[in-house]
C-alpha cells in the first residue's frame, strides 16, 4: 500500500466532499492506528476504505478513493454506541413538554421512536464524545414493561432512526410499593401464558383460521421466538438469578442493565451469555439492592467472562461522557481492549446493531482521536457516521465564541 | 434607707431615675452562643512525614518539580528541595503528583446518603420558603459511605449545605473528611457558617405549586427582601440591647428567634452566602440584594452563566462554584460552555471554584477541573495544571472562608495533601495517600488506612 501513489486531502476537500453528501463516494483513511474491536485486532499504520456508507476494505493491496485521509498514526475506532438513555426525546429534562420517553398509558408495544428529534441540541453535543449511534429506552408508564428500544444515529438527520421496535424494557427490581415478586411472577405467567396460546393456535391452526393475536401479545411471542431481546432493568442478586431462570425455560434472548450487584453472581451470568449494561461510575450502595457497586465491577465481571457495556446513568446530556467512564473503568483494572468493547462492539452485539466494529460490510461510523479516546485531554478530531463525516461544534461552542469576543455592542450582535 | 422614704416619693424617683436604678440592679447580659454545637474533631495519629521527590502543585499557583513536602505537628513545614528532617517517615514519591488535599464546597453527603432511602432524606426542609433556622449540621449521618468514597479521591474537606427548595435552606456545615460517629467529630474547627440562598426554579415550583409565595422569580425577591428586612430589624434590636447594657441600663432582650439568628450571623459578617444561582441575571440582582441590605453576596453555586458576568462577579468579590459539564435537566442549566470556569477565572480579583453536588462526582473534583482545563485549552486558552488545581483548593478555600487554614502547600497552613499515582488531570490518575492535618487517612495500598462505613461492615 505504502509504494502507491496516495494523495493527501486537505480536511476542508474533506468537508466539501462530505457535505455535498453524495453517497456513491468513497473515501479512504490511511495510516491509521485502527482499534478494529474484531479478532484482527489493533492494526498498526492500516487504511480502511468506505463506500456509500459501508467499509469495503482494511488494507487493500490498491486505495481506490475518490479522498484519501492521512490519519499520521492517529486512532480510528469505531463509532462509541450509547445506550438505554433517552437521547432525542428529552430536550430539558424540566421542561414538560420537551419530554417524551413516557406516558402513564404506555405499555410494551410503546414505540417512542415515532417523536425521536433529530434536531435536539444534545445530538451535536454528544458528538464531542465521539458518540455515532445510540440505543434509545422509554421511560414508559405504569406497566412493568416500559415500551421498546430503538437505535437511532447521532447525524441529526432527519432520517437518524436506524431500528425501531428493538427489544423490549422491562423494569424490575425493588418497588416503593408492593413487592417486586408480584412482578417477577407476572412476567412469568405472561410467557407461560405465551407459550401455552402458541401451542394452541399451532394445533388448531389446521381446523379454523386462527386468530391473529393481540399486539401485545404479538410482542411477548417476538420475546419467545428470540426476534427481540428481553432488556431488564434489575440490581439485586436474587433477580439476576430469577431472569437467568427464566431465560433458561422460555429460550429468551436477554440483556440485563443496572445490574449493581451483578458480580455476585457473575459466574451465572457469563455462563448463560448475557451482557450486562451497567455504569462504570456507579459505586455507591445508593440501594439495599446495590449493596456491591463498585468502580471495579466492570472489570471484574469482564474477568468472570460476561461481556459489559457501558452506560451513562442519569441524564441523557451527560452521554458524551461515555468515554471518560471507560478511562475510569480502566483506571480500576479493566483491560483497554475490553474498555473499548464495552463501548462499541460489546453495544452491538447486546443490541443486534450493524455497527460497533471495523469490518468488511458493517456501517461506517468511525472516530479519528487526536490521541487515547479515553483520556480527558483527547478530543475527536473527525467523526464519520454512515460514512459522513459531522462536525463536532456546538451550541455550547457559539455561546462560549460569544461571550469570548470583544464588542462595543451587547453579546448580542455577535453570531 | 429608702424603706423610709413615702410611697409617693419612691414612685416618682424610680419614674425619673428608672436608667440610674436599674444600673444598679442589671441582669445577667443574654449572649447568643454562635457555638452550640462545637466540634470535637480530633487529628488522627500523625508523625512527622516527608514526601519525596514529587510534582508538586503547590495550590497557589505554581508548580515545583522535583520537590519535597515537609509535615510537622500536623502542618506543612516546608516545600522546596532536597529537604531532610531527623526522624520523619519517609515517603519516596517519585513519578507521583502531590496537591493540596481537595475541597468540595458543596456536598450534600451525610444530608442525603447512600442508601438513598426515604428515612435519609434528610437534606431539604421543604416546609417553608424561609428555613434559615434549620442546620445542615443536625441532619447528617456521618456513616454515608460517600464520605469514604470521597476520601478516596483526595477529599479531605467539605462543605454540606441543605438543598435547594426554599429561598433561604438554612445552614451549611463545614467538614474534616474523616472518620467518626459524630457530626461534632468531623467538624472543621472554628470554620464560619454557610447560609445556603436558592435562585430561580426550584423555590418558585416548589411553592407555587403550593399557591403560596414564591411562585415567580419576582416572588423569590419579594422573599429574599422580606427576610431581610425582617433581619435587620432583628439586628438593631439586639444591637440597641447590646448598647443599652452597655450604657449600664437592665434592658430587656429580644425575644430570641433561632431564624432571624442566622440571617443576622449573615448582617454581622460572621455567616457566608451560598446562593444556588444558575443565571447571569440572577446573579446579578442578587449582588444588588446584598447591596440593599448591606452584607456580602457570597459564592454562587452551579453558576452556569457565570461566564455572561465574569467581570462583574470578581469586581463584587464573589466567588463562582461551577460544574464543567452538567447541563439540560432545567432551563436555569441550558446555556452550559465547557469553558465556564476558565472564562470566570481569567479576569483579575476572580474566584473561580468546581464544585461537584454530587456524591458520584465529589470522587473525581480532578477530572472535573481536568476537563475544563483541556477543553478551554482546545479553545484558545492556555490553562496549566498548577492553575487548574486552585479551582478544587485555594479559591474553593476562600470560599468557604477557610483560606488562611487549608487550600494550599504553604508553610503554616494544615498538612492537607494529596499524593497521586500521577498527573491528577489524567482519567487514570488515582489518590494513593490522603492526609488530614498531617495525619495519614486514606492509603490505596493498605488496608489499615482504609476505613468503611458501620453500614456496609459485614454485608454480604
Amino acid at each position: 500500500m505504502k509504494h502507491l501513489k496516495l494523495f493527501k486531502s486537505s480536511l476542508i476537500a474533506l468537508a466539501l466532499a462530505s457535505s455535498s453528501a453524495s453517497f456513491a463516494e468513497s473515501f479512504a483513511i490511511t495510516h491509521a492506528t485502527i482499534h478494529t474491536v474484531t479478532a484482527q485486532g489493533v492494526l498498526e499504520d492500516a487504511t480502511v476504505v468506505v463506500e456509500d456508507g459501508k467499509v469495503i476494505a482494511i488494507n487493500p493491496a490498491t486505495v481506490v478513493a475518490d479522498t484519501i485521509i492521512d490519519a499520521q498514526g492517529k486512532i480510528l475506532t469505531p463509532g462509541l454506541i450509547g445506550s438505554m438513555n433517552q437521547l432525542g426525546l428529552v430536550e430539558v429534562g424540566a421542561v414538560s413538554r420537551s419530554r417524551d420517553a413516557g406516558d402513564e398509558k404506555a405499555d410494551i408495544t410503546f414505540d417512542a421512536s415515532l417523536a425521536f428529534n433529530p434536531r435536539s441540541t444534545v445530538i451535536p453535543y454528544s458528538r464531542k464524545g465521539g458518540i455515532t449511534s445510540n440505543v434509545v429506552a422509554p421511560h414508559g408508564g405504569d406497566d412493568m414493561f416500559k415500551g421498546q428500544t430503538f437505535v437511532a444515529d447521532l447525524s441529526g438527520e432527519f432520517d437518524s432512526v436506524r431500528l425501531s421496535n428493538n427489544n423490549v424494557v422491562i423494569d424490575l427490581g425493588a418497588k416503593s410499593k408492593g413487592s417486586r415478586a408480584l412482578a417477577l411472577q407476572k412476567l412469568q405467567f405472561e410467557l407461560e401464558d405465551a407459550t401455552k396460546q402458541l401451542a394452541k393456535a399451532k394445533n388448531t391452526k389446521s381446523k379454523k383460521e386462527a386468530k391473529e393475536p393481540s399486539r401485545q401479545a404479538q410482542v411477548i411471542n417476538a420475546l419467545l421466538s428470540g426476534d427481540k431481546a428481553l432488556v431488564a432493568y434489575a440490581d439485586r442478586a436474587t433477580d439476576l438469578l430469577v431472569l437467568l431462570q427464566l431465560k433458561k425455560q422460555f429460550s429468551l434472548d436477554l440483556v440485563l442493565v443496572g445490574a449493581a450487584d451483578a458480580v455476585l453472581v457473575a459466574k451465572e451470568i457469563a455462563d448463560a451469555e448475557v451482557p450486562v449494561v451497567m455504569a462504570a461510575l456507579d459505586n455507591l450502595p445508593s440501594s439495599f439492592d446495590s449493596l456491591h457497586a463498585s468502580l471495579k465491577n466492570a472489570a471484574k465481571l469482564t474477568a468472570a467472562g460476561v461481556d459489559v457495556v457501558l452506560t451513562v446513568n442519569g441524564d441523557t446530556h451527560n452521554l458524551y461522557q461515555l468515554r471518560f467512564h471507560a478511562g475510569n473503568a480502566i483506571a480500576n483494572g479493566l483491560s483497554r481492549d475490553a474498555a473499548l468493547a464495552s463501548v462499541t462492539a460489546n453495544v452491538a452485539e447486546a443490541f443486534n446493531l450493524d455497527s460497533g466494529t471495523i469490518a468488511v460490510g458493517k456501517t461506517a461510523d468511525l472516530v479519528l482521536w487526536s490521541a487515547d479516546p479515553f483520556e480527558l485531554s483527547t478530543k475527536v478530531e473527525h467523526i464519520w457516521i454512515a460514512g459522513k463525516e459531522y462536525s463536532t461544534k456546538s451550541r455550547q461552542d457559539a455561546l462560549r465564541d460569544r461571550y469570548t469576543s470583544d464588542s462595543d455592542m451587547p453579546k448580542s450582535y455577535i453570531k | 434607707m429608702q424603706k423610709f422614704l413615702p410611697s409617693l416619693v419612691m414612685a416618682a424617683l424610680s419614674v425619673a431615675l428608672t436608667g440610674c436604678l436599674q444600673s444598679e440592679q442589671q441582669d445577667e447580659q443574654i449572649v447568643i452562643n454562635k457555638n452550640p454545637y462545637p466540634s470535637t474533631y480530633k487529628v488522627l495519629p500523625l508523625q512527622t512525614t516527608l514526601i519525596k521527590n514529587a510534582t508538586v502543585l503547590t495550590g497557589t499557583g505554581s508548580r515545583m518539580d522535583n520537590a519535597d513536602v515537609l509535615m510537622v505537628d500536623g502542618k506543612i513545614n516546608k516545600v522546596g528541595k532536597n529537604l531532610v528532617a531527623d526522624g520523619a517517615v519517609e515517603i519516596d514519591a517519585n513519578g507521583k503528583w502531590i496537591t493540596p488535599g481537595i475541597i468540595d464546597v458543596h456536598s450534600h453527603l451525610g444530608v442525603y446518603p447512600s442508601p438513598s432511602v426515604e428515612s435519609h432524606s434528610d437534606g431539604n426542609e421543604m416546609s417553608s420558603p424561609n428555613t434559615s433556622e434549620v442546620w445542615a449540621e443536625h441532619s447528617i449521618w456521618p456513616q454515608d459511605p460517600g464520605f469514604e468514597a470521597a476520601r478516596e479521591g483526595g477529599i479531605t474537606t467539605l462543605q454540606i449545605l441543605p438543598g435547594s427548595a426554599n429561598l433561604f435552606g438554612g445552614r451549611g456545615v463545614t467538614l474534616r473528611n474523616v472518620p467518626s460517629p459524630t457530626m461534632q467529630g468531623m467538624k472543621f474547627p472554628d470554620a464560619p457558617y454557610g447560609l445556603k440562598m436558592a435562585c430561580g426554579e426550584n423555590p418558585k415550583r416548589v411553592y407555587g405549586a403550593r399557591k403560596i409565595l414564591p411562585s415567580t422569580r419576582m416572588g423569590n425577591m419579594a422573599g429574599y427582601r422580606m427576610a431581610w428586612a425582617k433581619a435587620t430589624e432583628y439586628k438593631h434590636a439586639w444591637e440597641r440591647y447590646d448598647a443599652d447594657y452597655a450604657a449600664g441600663k437592665n434592658p430587656i432582650a429580644p425575644m430570641r428567634d433561632i431564624e432571624l439568628d442566622t440571617l443576622k450571623g449573615v448582617l454581622d459578617g460572621d455567616i457566608l452566602i451560598h446562593n444556588h444561582c444558575y443565571k447571569a441575571e440572577e446573579m446579578a440582582m442578587m449582588i444588588d440584594l446584598g447591596k440593599e441590605f448591606n452584607y456580602d453576596s457570597g459564592t454562587f453555586h452551579h453558576a452556569i452563566e457565570a461566564y455572561k458576568i465574569a467581570d462583574m462577579l470578581a469586581e463584587n468579590g464573589n466567588c463562582a462554584a461551577m460544574w464543567p459539564d452538567w447541563w439540560g435537566f432545567k432551563m436555569e442549566a441550558y446555556d452550559m460552555v465547557h469553558e465556564n470556569v476558565a472564562i470566570v477565572d481569567a479576569v483579575k480579583n476572580s474566584c473561580a471554584v468546581v464544585h461537584s453536588d454530587s456524591a458520584s462526582t465529589i470522587q473525581r473534583l480532578n477530572q472535573e477541573a481536568g476537563k475544563v482545563m483541556y477543553r478551554a485549552n482546545e479553545n484558545g486558552f492556555d490553562i496549566k495544571p498548577e492553575l487548574a488545581i486552585t479551582w478544587i483548593t485555594e479559591n474553593a478555600a476562600k470560599s468557604i472562608g477557610l483560606a488562611e487554614k487549608t487550600g494550599s502547600l504553604e508553610a503554616g497552613k494544615n498538612a492537607d495533601v494529596v499524593i497521586w499515582n500521577q498527573n491528577p488531570f489524567s482519567v487514570y490518575a488515582q489518590a494513593e495517600q490522603v492526609f488530614v492535618d498531617g495525619a495519614k487517612v486514606y492509603d490505596r495500598f493498605d488496608e489499615k488506612y482504609q476505613a468503611k462505613s458501620d453500614f456496609l461492615l459485614g454485608q454480604r
